[in-house]
This record gives C-alpha cells, structure tokens and sequence, in this order.
C-alpha cells in the first residue's frame, strides 16, 4: 500500500479544503494505516451478469452502462473488527477515531479499486447505489442476487450496510461508465463541488 | 445415521445447481414453486449420506417471499426426502447486524431461530446451522435449535484469508464456543477454497475433540467471458478433502460452486474410520475476539464492582453504564487479562442489570468476563446475554449452589469457580477445604461438566483476624493445584485492616503463586501487583525469553514506575508550557496537569473565561479558515475537556455546568461519529452531555427530555432514510410540548430540510452547533 496514493482521498474525508500540508495528521493517518493494514479483514464477493438484471435498466446505471458488454455485481467491505475499534475509539480518542474512520474508507476504496484490477481487465469504474439519485433500495436488488451474508455484510431496514465500511457496486465489463454529479441527492449543497472538486476521483 | 467415528459425507452447492438449470427468484419459494425441478437436484445429490434442505435464508428476518415459513419448511424437507437420505434442515443467518453494531437485539434473531427449530423438529432429522460469521448470532440461534429440539445440530462459520471470522473470531474461538454450546459438530464452510481452509482446519481440530465438519467453496470464482465461474478441479478439490480427512476431520462436503459430480468423488470416503487425534483439554474463557487460556498467571480485574465505589453505585443506580465502561477499558489498559463483574447492590434488580452491564462492557472491552454473583438467576441472565464463553464466579460445595449454578454453567459453556466452603462455613484446615474442592469436581461430572471447565478458589483470610490461616489457604492452593484443576484467589482481601495494604497484597501474591495460584483477582491500576505477576513470570519461566516482560519494561526509569498506566503519550514531543497552548494544541494528558496549576493562583471562572474559551475560540477561528482541520479540533475539544472536568472539581457546587443538551442519533441509524464529535466539543465549551447513543427510538428521546428539560437537544441522522425517523422523533418531542431549542445535522440535511421536518436548528458542524448554542444562550441572558 502506497501512503500517498491514500492521501488525497483521506485529506477529502477528513475535510481538508484544498490544504496541502499537516504534519500531525500526516503522521495520525500513517499510524492509522498501519492499523489497518492488521485490523481490516477485507473481503469481496461479485457476480457476473451477460444480461444486465432488471433493476439495472433504468437510469441513471442505463447510461452508466451504456456500451458495455454484461455487468459485474461486488460487495466488499473491511470486516466488523474496524467498526468495533472506531467504536471504541470514540470513547477513548476522539482525534484518533475520527481519522482512522477517514482512513478505513479511503482504504476500503483502495483494497476494491485493487480487486477489481485484479479480477479482469477493460472494466468500468465502480458505480454504487446511492450515487446519481439511484435509489439506495437498489441495495435489495444486488443482496438478492449476490447474498453477501456469505461474507458477513449485512443490509439494514434503512438500507445502510453493516460493518460500515462495506460498499456494493456496479461495474460495466468492456467499457460505458464514468461518474457525475446529475441527479445527486446532495448537488445543491454538496460542499466538494463548492470547493470545484468531486467526492470521486476524477482520474478514473 | 450419524456416527461420529466414521466419516460422513454431505451435499453440496445449491445455489450454483439452481442457477446451472435456470432457475431464479427467491430460493426458498421454488421448494413450492418448482418442487420437482428442486427434488431432482437432491436427487442428484443422492451419493450423500446426508441431504441438506433448501432453506438457507428461511426465517422470518431474512425471507421475504410470499409463503408461510411453515409451508415452505414443510415442502422443503418433502423435496429432500427425494433423495432417500437422512435429510438436515438447513439454517442460516438472519442478514441483519446484531447489537452493538446493527439494531436486531439478540432475543429478535433467538425468536427467528426459534419459530425454526420448533417447525423443522418435527419434520428432520437433524440441523445444520452454516455460514455464520457472527459468532453472537450464532450462539442466539443455536440456544434457539438447543432449547427446541434434541436432534443433531452441526454448526459451521465462515472465515477470511486472514484465519478469523468476520467478527474478529480465530479458528480456536470459535471451537471453545461452539464447543462449549455443546453442537454435536462445528467447522467451517464456504468461505474459501479447500486449499485455503487447511490451516484453519488444523487449528480448529487442536481446539476442540468434537466432530469437525468441512464445506469448502469450489476455489474462488473467475470472471471468463462476462461470467463468474468456478475453475478448480474435481482431482484438486478431492486433493485438500482427503488431506483433511488424514488431519482428522468426520465430515466432508461441498458449498458455492461445488456440483454432484463433486461429491460423487469424495463420497468414497463415506464410512471410512475417522483418523483418531490427540487432543489436551485447556481451561479457557473467550469474548468473540479475545480467547484466555487459563495456564500461567492471567490477571482478573476486580473493579467492576460497586462494593465501597460510591460513584459506580450511584452511576449503576441511575442507569449510566459510562463508568462501568471506562472502568473496563482503563483496567485493559493496565494489563488485565480478564475481568470480574459484579453489579450486586440491593436498590438494583441484578436479573436485569447484569445482561445489560455485560453487553454494555462488551462493546468496549474485548476482555472475557467473569461473572459475579450470588444471585443463579442473574448469573444466568448474564451468561445467556455474554457473548462466548463466561467464567462463573461462582459455585461452593452446597449441594443446593450446585444443583443450581452447574446446568448453568452446563448449558452456557461456561467454566466455574468453586469455592471451598459450604453451608458449615469454610474449613479451617487444608484437608477441609481439598475435600470440599473434590466435592465439587465430582459432582461437577455428574452434570457433565469436565475438570477443565473447574477452577478452585482456596479463599484468602485478612491476616489481621486469623494470621494463622493463611498458610491453610496456600496449603490448599497447592494440593488443589496438584489435582490438575485451576485455581484463583481474591488476593486483596489479605490485607484488610492493617497498614500498607499494597506491601501485604503484593507478598502474599507472590507467595500464592509460587504455590500454583493460576489467576489472582486484584487491581489491576496497581502497578506494583501487575508487575509481580510479570517478575513471576520470568523468574518462573513461564515467559518464555522474558519476552512480555521486556515489552512492558523496556522504557523503564524510576520515575516512569508512578504511574499505574503504561505511560504512552503519542504527543509526548515538546510539552507544552501554558494551559492555552495545551489546549490550542490539543494535548489532553497535559491540560489536566497545566489547569490544575492554574487553579492555584486563578479562581475558576477566570480559568474558564480567559484562557479555556480563548484557546477555543482561537480554534474555532482557525477552523473556520481552514487552518486548523477536523482531528486538530476534536484534540483540542477534548484537552479542553479534559481541563474542564479539572474546573469542575474546584467550583462550587451550585454553580453547575453551562446547561445541559441531550443528544442522539435516531432510530435506525448507527451512524454516530458525527453526533460524537459535536458531543466533545460541546464538552470542551462546558455543556453537559447526556448521550442516548445511536439508533435511539422517538419515545426514549422523549423520555429523557422530561427527565432532564434540557437547554437544547441534537439529533442526528446520515442517510436520507432516517431523516424520516428524525422527523418522527421532532414531532414527538413537539407533543409534550418541548420547550428545548431543537438541533438536526447529519450528511443528507441542509437548513431546507432541517425547517421542514420542523427541527429549530441546523448546523453543518459541532463548531456551529456550539456557537449558536452560545448565541441563543447570549440572547436569553
């Protein structure tokens, strides 16, 4: 795991407007890094579909997908063991909760971006229920399909998953999908646009 | 049907046979839906000693299609018996996060499980319970299958490349667990390949003599012309099984990705004798991520108890388990190596405040507990509620103790600590109390419970009242120590009533242990005690290469020896010189020190007034222009804090905080960093907290707003389904007429949102939240 590839987007989580240097922080996220590097037990699960399923029919994972040639369905997540030490945390070491929280999502980004890489080539970037105003109930449709119980990732009567750090998404195979903001729930207020930057990396 | 020296072979994967003949929707509804196409791949399974239903996902959590559970139970045990085979139910988890981490609370998931067994008895033969990867839900619903049924139960988890399960549990602990829930198999399935799953094989057959079951996936699937397929061979998958069958292991099958044809294979090992393997009992207790091999000197932490504790009384008494918690962690920190608990005062009814003190303590401390009480059923209620495997404190040579905490202790898994004594008081010689110590041994076994699962507690006297018996104690420590069980004393209670209590505790420790004291009970904040215990074990050899004494002691200077807690300060570079400095740098260890200096020469609103709001206000201003960044500033809440609680002990009394402000993040989200945050810092400008925690039903924010009428309450949601439930909550609030200034944030609100749902307040950060919280309270003056 490269530090510096995982910086920019802990920086982002953590509210850094555009601030480049922090020491303190810099050395708080290395220590947490480490943490994790133990503490995560990452785990994926994902499914391939030639015929994308229904609920993928509409928009916005119709333009999404858009010429690409069948869909991958992925749960990942970091495991229980990183939501029980934030938890903890909180009691003991606010300053620290707070940044091994940033950390354990930028890390979980890192460990799934590596994943995928690892599971095929010409794929899409990750687009996740939630994003683009698509419905968070989307989530039903892909834990009926993919049953991630089977990794321990859990799907609550409010549609979040649990342990936190776990994500699903929705890869195209053989290109389609770049992300953007239209139709996002938080367009209006979204504090990364105000700043001219994106909660994505735009690189992808 | 199921011999446990011969191996037995199960089916295997279902969902990858389902979808190989097309068949999609809800699985459990095609048992009625398409039961022929189902009974044909039972049949297809047929090579099996052992057929599994097709109801994995069957319980009233997790199904969702548009049968009763009944109907569905009862097709799928007709489809199987296709097969013409002895047919196991099968069980699954609920898909939904247990408390702490999700909202099902452990009776929710025991009530699904249950409705289950009671169903599936009348209709198996057996159940197999797989694919958990909670060891707390796993331990709900095989209580539930346990008290329902009395037919074989085979329990499988899932684990992770790295050898634990989802939760955190080792291959070991998961053994003692299962073990101790007494399933008359456990291993594990799915998860990995068979390759993969060898050395957690191995490891959970150096845990436990029971049957060991393996179901492993067909390898890990690839993506090959926009499909995921299994490509692992049927010669490689028989490879690891018949490896794992020399190992030991009694019952083979399939899961993901495995077809008949796999299980046609290793079916030729059906029969065949298990391979016999050593196997040496240990004494020990677990939490889900911590196992305690009673072996050497462990340390049990005695300060979970309110005995002479006026604050932990009257904390227990109001129901604020803050404390308690705290108390668990700071003896953590310490070096305990497990805890004792005990909540016995008489204005409480411990029945009920056990199980809640343990799960409380639980979701901080990854310690294993021991459970204190004189009270079988608060023991109880303790032991159902604690997740893994308890230590009873504890039963004595009363046949009527006995016959009351030993199904317990039976039941839960849970080792136990005799006392010798009985209803003639306790011996006054060391045969007394060896005979006594027997006594429990041998009645013990009759419950079935093993000498393993016994620990002894020989009883100390105070030296002060009968100086002459302390030698009987040790006396009987020995020989109960040459019995071959584990033995533990209450070390402190040596030294009640004479001078220099730690000098006496601290000698009379040493001496026990080198009579074979295995687990003294003691303070674990006293450093001086702890650290004969770590002397102990270099002098006796039990720390190998002095290994975790030279980790502990490695810094040491004489001056560092002070302090009860290891002293580590990541901040510990340049210290800070002034109380505002600390706190403008967030250094929480020295603003305590630095604001009690200051109280020396300051009266305390001064402290408060011009150095604790200036250095936060300064914060706050280079917050806001993005200097300072969010971690700096919740370092900085909590140094301020940290001076403030110094503040509060100088103020008198009837001055009392800035005003109160209740805080929560609503029902049906778990979701709390953000309310946790805004909590230190209200902290750090001397508002009091009361905190409901996460996932906070409408009635007990409510609830707590009569009791307190406080200045301002803060709820908190992140996703834009629960804004809903933060609405409902407001409205509540809005019933009893709340007269308190009402705050929302949370990552899906803004001001629009915050006014329609009918909140008084929105604010984008704690900072905010503290300044208008300082405005209005400007405006009322």
């Amino acid at each position: 795991m490269n530090f510096s590839d995982l910086r920019p987007n802990i920086y982002n989580y953590l509210g850094f407007r555009g601030v480049k240097e922090s020491p303190e922080t810099d050395s708080e996220i290395k220590s947490c890094l480490e943490e994790l590097e133990t503490l995560a037990q990452f785990n994926y699960l994902y499914k391939a579909f030639e015929e994308p399923p229904e609920f993928l029919k509409k928009q916005p994972y119709a333009g999404f997908l858009r010429g690409s040639g069948g869909v991958i369905l992925s749960v990942m997540t970091l495991g229980a063991g990183v939501d029980i030490r934030i938890n903890r945390l909180n009691r003991t070491d606010m300053s620290r909760a707070v940044v091994l929280d940033a950390c354990a999502s930028a890390y979980l980004e890192y460990r799934s971006d590596e994943y995928e890489r690892s599971i095929g080539e010409n794929l899409s970037s990750r687009f996740c229920p939630g994003y683009g105003g698509s419905p968070l109930s989307d989530l039903k449709f892909i834990f009926g399909l993919l049953h991630p119980e089977k990794i321990g990732v859990t799907l609550s009567e409010s549609l979040f998953m649990l342990p936190a750090k776990s994500m699903a998404g929705v890869i195209g195979i053989g290109g389609g999908g770049k992300k953007s903001c239209g139709g996002c729930i938080m367009l209006a207020d979204c504090t990364y646009r105000k700043e001219g930057r994106r909660c994505f990396s735009q690189t992808e | 049907m199921f011999q446990p020296d011969r191996i037995t072979v199960f089916d295997g994967g279902f969902g990858s046979e389902l979808e190989r003949r097309g068949l999609s929707g809800i699985p459990e509804d095609l048992n009625i839906t398409r039961p022929e196409e189902i009974a044909a791949i039972h049949r297809a399974y047929s090579c099996a000693d052992i057929i599994t239903t097709n109801t994995f996902g069957l319980n009233r959590i997790k199904y969702s299609g548009e049968f009763s559970i009944e109907e569905v139970a009862a097709q799928a045990v007709k489809n199987a018996r296709a097969a013409n085979k002895p047919v196991f139910f099968d069980v699954g988890p609920t898909g939904a996060m247990l408390r702490p981490l999700g909202s099902l609370t452990f009776d929710q998931a025991y009530d699904a499980f249950s409705e289950i067994a009671q169903i599936a008895d009348r209709l198996a033969d057996g159940f197999i319970c797989e694919t958990f990867s909670d060891l707390y839900e796993f331990k709900a619903c095989i209580l539930a299958i346990r008290e329902h049924s009395k037919k074989p139960l085979f329990a499988t988890m899932t684990f992770d490349g790295t050898g634990r399960t989802l939760t955190g549990s080792t291959p070991e602990i998961v053994a003692n667990t299962l073990s101790g829930l007494c399933v008359d198999a456990l291993g594990v399935n799915c998860s990995l390949g068979p390759r993969e799953l060898v050395p957690i094989v191995r490891r959970l057959l150096d845990s436990t003599d029971l049957p060991i079951i393996v179901q492993p996936n067909r390898g890990l699937p690839v993506l090959e012309g926009g499909k995921t397929v299994y490509k692992l061979g049927i010669d490689e998958f028989e490879e690891s099984i018949s490896e794992m069958v020399e190992m030991g292991v009694s019952i083979i099958g399939g899961c993901c990705g495995t077809t008949p044809e796999f299980i046609e294979r290793i079916s030729r090992f059906s029969g065949s004798a298990v391979r016999p393997r050593s196997f040496t009992p240990k004494t020990a207790i677990n939490s889900s991520a911590k196992l305690v091999g009673i072996d050497g000197v462990k340390i049990c932490g005695e300060r979970l108890n309110p005995t002479g504790k006026k604050l932990l009384k009257q904390a227990l008494a109001d129901g604020d388990y803050d404390y308690l918690i705290d108390e668990a962690i700071r003896q953590q920190d310490c070096g305990a190596d497990l805890l004792d608990i005990n909540v016995g005062l008489p204005q409480l009814n411990e029945r009920a405040v056990m199980p809640e003190a343990i799960t409380k303590v639980q979701e901080y401390c990854d310690l294993p507990l021991q459970i204190d009480s004189s009270d079988p059923a608060a023991i109880e209620a303790g032991a159902r509620y604690y997740n893994g495997i308890p230590l009873i404190n504890s039963v004595n040579g009363d046949e009527e103790s006995m016959s009351a905490i030993f199904p317990i202790a039976k039941k839960y898994g849970a080792v136990v600590l005799g006392l010798t004594m009985d209803k003639n008081g306790v011996p006054e010689t060391v045969g007394g109390r060896v005979e006594i110590a027997k006594r429990i041994i041998s009645r013990a076994e009759d419950f079935g419970i093993p000498r393993h699962k016994i620990m002894i507690d020989t009883l100390v006297v105070t030296a002060s009242a009968e100086q002459e018996r302390v030698s009987v104690t040790l006396g009987a420590l020995e020989e109960v120590h040459r019995l071959g069980v584990k033995t533990a004393l209450g070390v402190s209670n040596v030294s009640f009533g004479l001078p220099n209590r730690p000098l006496l505790n601290r000698t009379f420790l040493v001496m026990a242990m080198t009579k074979g004291l295995n687990m003294p009970i003691l303070n674990p904040l006293d450093s001086e005690m702890t650290g004969a215990v770590r002397a102990f074990g270099v002098l006796s050899a039990i720390d190998k290469n002095s290994e975790s004494y030279i980790d502990i002691y490695k810094d040491y200077t004489p001056a560092s020896a002070s302090s009860a807690a290891p002293a580590v300060s990541k901040q510990a570079e340049k210290p800070a010189e002034t109380l505002y400095e600390s706190v403008v740098r967030g250094l929480k260890n020295r603003a305590g020190e630095l604001c009690e200096a200051e109280l020396k020469t300051k009266p305390p609103l001064e402290v408060v007034n011009e150095i604790l709001i200036k250095a936060l206000d300064e914060v706050g201003r280079e917050y806001e222009s993005g200097k300072l960044f969010l971690p700096q500033l919740v370092s900085a809440a909590e140094a301020a804090k940290a001076a403030f609680a110094v503040v509060g002990e100088y103020m008198p009394k009837n001055a009392g905080p800035k005003g109160m402000v209740i805080l929560a993040t609503v029902k049906g989200d778990v979701h709390d960093i953000g309310k946790n945050i805004v909590k230190v810092v209200l902290q750090s400008y001397g508002y009091s907290i009361v905190d409901l925690g996460k996932d906070v039903p409408p009635d007990k924010v409510v609830e707590a707003y009569e009791r307190y009428k406080p200045l301002a309450v803060g709820l908190s949601a992140l996703m834009t389904t629960t804004v809903r439930s933060m609405e409902e909550t407001i409205k509540a609030l809005r019933a009893v007429d709340c007269r308190s200034y009402i705050f929302v944030g949370g990552a899906v609100l803004n001001a629009e949102t915050a006014a329609r749902i009918g909140a008084d307040y929105y604010t984008k950060d704690a900072l905010g939240f503290a300044k208008k919280l300082a405005e209005l309270t400007d405006e009322e003056k």
